[in-house]
């Protein structure tokens, strides 16, 4: 009797423990998250104010949204490393559109709008990154061309086109319709920044895709064992080439809200920014050997990140400090998240 | 190039050279030159240049806009000097511009004019270059450890980190509250430029403390979201200027300044006088802007060159190292401004 109610207890005390266990490992990029904005929270009273944790959400917005399609690819177990100077390329032929020209000369009178609207930059700038995407992909799975390889090499042939389009100089000068989608809050002016509704709305909707859509199971089953995904008669090369166009797409429309953002399309836009949206989805907690994660653990990791520059700069930190506390909070993050997911298996 | 583009080359530069000590009295607009500019311009007016030569023009990246600029205006003081210039783009990368230069000697140039992208990295080659025989002229940025090169044309940057702090002197008699933004941790430029802040500023910390300093990598969008962060620690008590060392890093600063409704509390100085920045100096955006005049470093380096090379170059002036003055430009002496051409509508 007495020995059936300890074996019941210590049962209890272990489903306790793995259920703690368990929930750690969901909510560990969370937990960190809040963890941290409660340190910075007591070190600078004005980190908490509304004003600047929507600046926050702001600032991460762009490597963001190009991390919700970094997820899909990542998810795969491919990379895209090119999505920095894809971003700067369709932000630069959004503003070509734009301006109708490449002409950077900069008007102090006001600005006639020769060009085609932004409805066209818009359109021009995704395209741009769909069609980047689209021809990544497509050397990654008919010519067989590892995806770090093919990237690498977008990396620096978008960069190049950028500057060749450019002349290497900043194009600037826009109407106030192209730059309300990078500037505008909704309501105006303490409202939401427009660029955090876009990078939320298509977060939600990526989180869709992939959790309750026969696709987003594919892209998963693609990654978690691709020869058995093959076997099990699923277009493997098709999945794989969607997953590139689905990132350029996110580039593209990144390019453009960041020039709209900052008024102003520049050749060097974006440069490194490859590394923060891998960064990001990887704190989320998404496995680089692909097929497990989600976009809302991408979301949090940007977070993560956006909050940690802006409390060190609130700090005043030094700078050259701050990029040794970066980097260890992210190798802390990722660490912390795959020590809980270990001990979830015993 | 056609036989009669070059033809028409020649003549122009034979009207050049003709002209070349008239303009030598206020080139630039107005500016003031000196005793060497002098003397090399009346150097080149004697030297006879029937003879076509070919100089190599390296410089650290063409994906900065300042160096676009100054690679056209090498371009273009090459053919004032019936100089074919081979054009060299480094990549920001010291191993791209190595490779460039040992390219170019193997390839027998008659001079190389390079702008390294590092103090150090860039001896050796350039050590190599001089003793196989090829002048080099270093512009703008200065290598260590080197012997025999024929001449160093740059400006001071430490200078023109002294005439921000200078401005800040004169127009706030009373203290003012200083945010200084940095440029890329370890470039030459952003080390030399901040010491030229500090060397004025810091003997006045009392009044003139610089409240922050944080670094933005020379970049807008980190100019615009360091400086929201900034800002969002100081909305009570903003401060009265924001230093940039560079033009892009003031032009986000502005962008986050106008956001938070500052505009008419704080000024914002930057540096480099690209177009973008005169355009907003003029219309009163920024307050300032520091003239290092690339294009006439640029035609300076070329010239000593091409003097060198045509055995023209006095035996007194190898070696040395040509300062241009950088100036401060503001809503008072804009036409000093090299770039004006390029702002419409001035």
């Amino acid at each position: 009797m007495n020995q059936a109610r300890t074996d019941a207890a210590i049962t209890n005390r272990q489903q306790q423990g793995v259920s703690i266990i368990n929930v750690l490992s969901r909510f560990a990029p969370v937990i960190f998250l809040f963890v941290l904005m409660a340190v910075f929270a007591i070190i600078e009273p004005n980190f908490l104010k509304a004003n600047n944790l929507l600046q926050v959400a702001r600032q991460v917005s762009i490597t963001g949204l190009i991390a919700i399609g970094m997820t899909f690819v990542i998810l795969t177990g491919g990379i895209d490393l090119s999505v920095g100077s894809l971003l700067a390329l369709a932000g630069m032929v959004g503003a070509v559109v734009a301006k109708g020209g490449t002409a950077n000369t900069l008007s102090l009178t006001t600005t006639e709008s020769t060009g085609y609207g932004v409805l066209a930059a818009i359109l021009a700038a995704v395209a741009i990154g769909v069609l980047g995407g689209f021809i990544q992909g497509t050397l990654i799975t008919r010519l067989g061309v590892p995806a770090f390889v093919v990237t690498l090499g977008g990396l620096s042939a978008f960069r190049g086109a950028t500057l060749l389009l450019s002349g290497g100089g900043p194009i600037s000068g826009f109407e106030d319709a192209y730059e309300w989608w990078g500037k505008a809050r909704l309501p105006e002016p303490d409202g939401i920044p427009v660029p955090v509704i876009i990078f939320l709305g298509f977060a939600v909707l990526a989180h869709i895709i992939l959790r309750y859509t026969r696709y987003g199971r594919q892209v998963y089953a693609v990654g978690g064992n691709p020869e058995a995904a093959r076997l099990s008669g699923l277009n493997v090369k098709k999945i794989l080439l969607s997953v590139y166009v689905i990132v350029g797409f996110f580039a593209g429309l990144g390019g453009f809200v960041l020039s709209s953002r900052l008024g102003a399309s520049e050749a060097v836009a974006g440069t490194g920014y490859e590394l923060t949206v891998i960064a990001s989805v990887v704190i989320g907690g998404t496995s680089l050997f692909g097929g497990e994660g989600n976009v809302l653990g991408t979301v949090i990791g940007s977070m993560l990140i956006g909050v940690l520059t802006n409390g060190l700069v609130l700090m005043n930190v030094s700078p050259y400090v701050q990029q040794i506390i970066i980097g260890l909070i992210i190798v802390l993050a990722v660490g912390f998240d795959r020590f809980v997911k270990s001990r979830r298996s015993v | 190039m056609s036989r009669q583009m070059k033809l028409l080359f020649c003549c122009i530069a034979l009207m050049l050279t003709m002209i070349a000590p008239t303009l030598a009295q206020d080139a630039g607009g107005g500016r003031a030159m000196t005793d060497q500019e002098m003397a090399i311009a009346a150097a080149v007016a004697e030297c006879p240049m029937d003879e076509s030569i070919t100089l190599a023009a390296s410089v650290p990246g063409l994906n900065f806009p300042f160096f676009v600029h100054m690679m056209n205006q090498l371009v273009a003081a090459g053919e004032g000097l019936n100089a074919e210039v081979i054009q060299l783009d480094g990549q920001n990368q010291s191993t791209k511009q190595t490779n460039d230069v040992e390219t170019v000697v193997n390839q027998g140039v008659d001079a190389i004019v390079i702008s390294p992208a590092d103090v150090q990295a860039l001896a050796d080659p350039i050590q190599a270059a001089i003793d196989a025989g090829v002048p080099v002229v270093t512009i703008d940025r200065f290598v260590e450890g080197v012997d025999g090169l024929i001449a160093h044309v740059g400006a001071e940057n430490v200078l023109g980190g002294e005439a921000q702090g200078n401005w800040i002197l004169e127009n706030y008699p009373d203290g003012a509250m200083v945010v200084n933004l940095q440029g890329q941790p370890g470039a030459g430029p952003a080390i030399a430029r901040n010491q030229g802040l500090h060397n004025v500023l810091d003997a006045v910390a009392e009044q003139y403390p610089i409240v922050v300093e944080q670094t933005a990598n020379f970049a807008r969008d980190q100019g615009l979201s360091v400086t929201e962060s900034i800002l969002a620690g100081m909305m009570d008590n903003p401060p009265d200027v924001i230093v940039a060392a560079n033009d892009d890093m003031a032009l986000g600063a502005l962008e986050a300044v106008e956001a938070a409704g500052l505009a008419d509390q704080v000024a914002i100085l930057g540096f480099d006088a690209l177009p973008e920045a005169i355009a907003r100096v003029a219309d009163g955006g920024l307050a300032g802007t520091v003239e290092q005049f690339p294009g006439g470093q640029s035609s300076t380096a070329m010239s000593v060159a091409a003097l060198y090379v045509r055995g023209c170059l006095d035996e007194a002036m190898v070696g040395q190292t040509i300062f241009l003055t950088p100036v401060l430009i503001t809503g008072d002496n804009l036409n000093l401004a090299e770039r004006i051409g390029e702002v419409e509508g001035m």
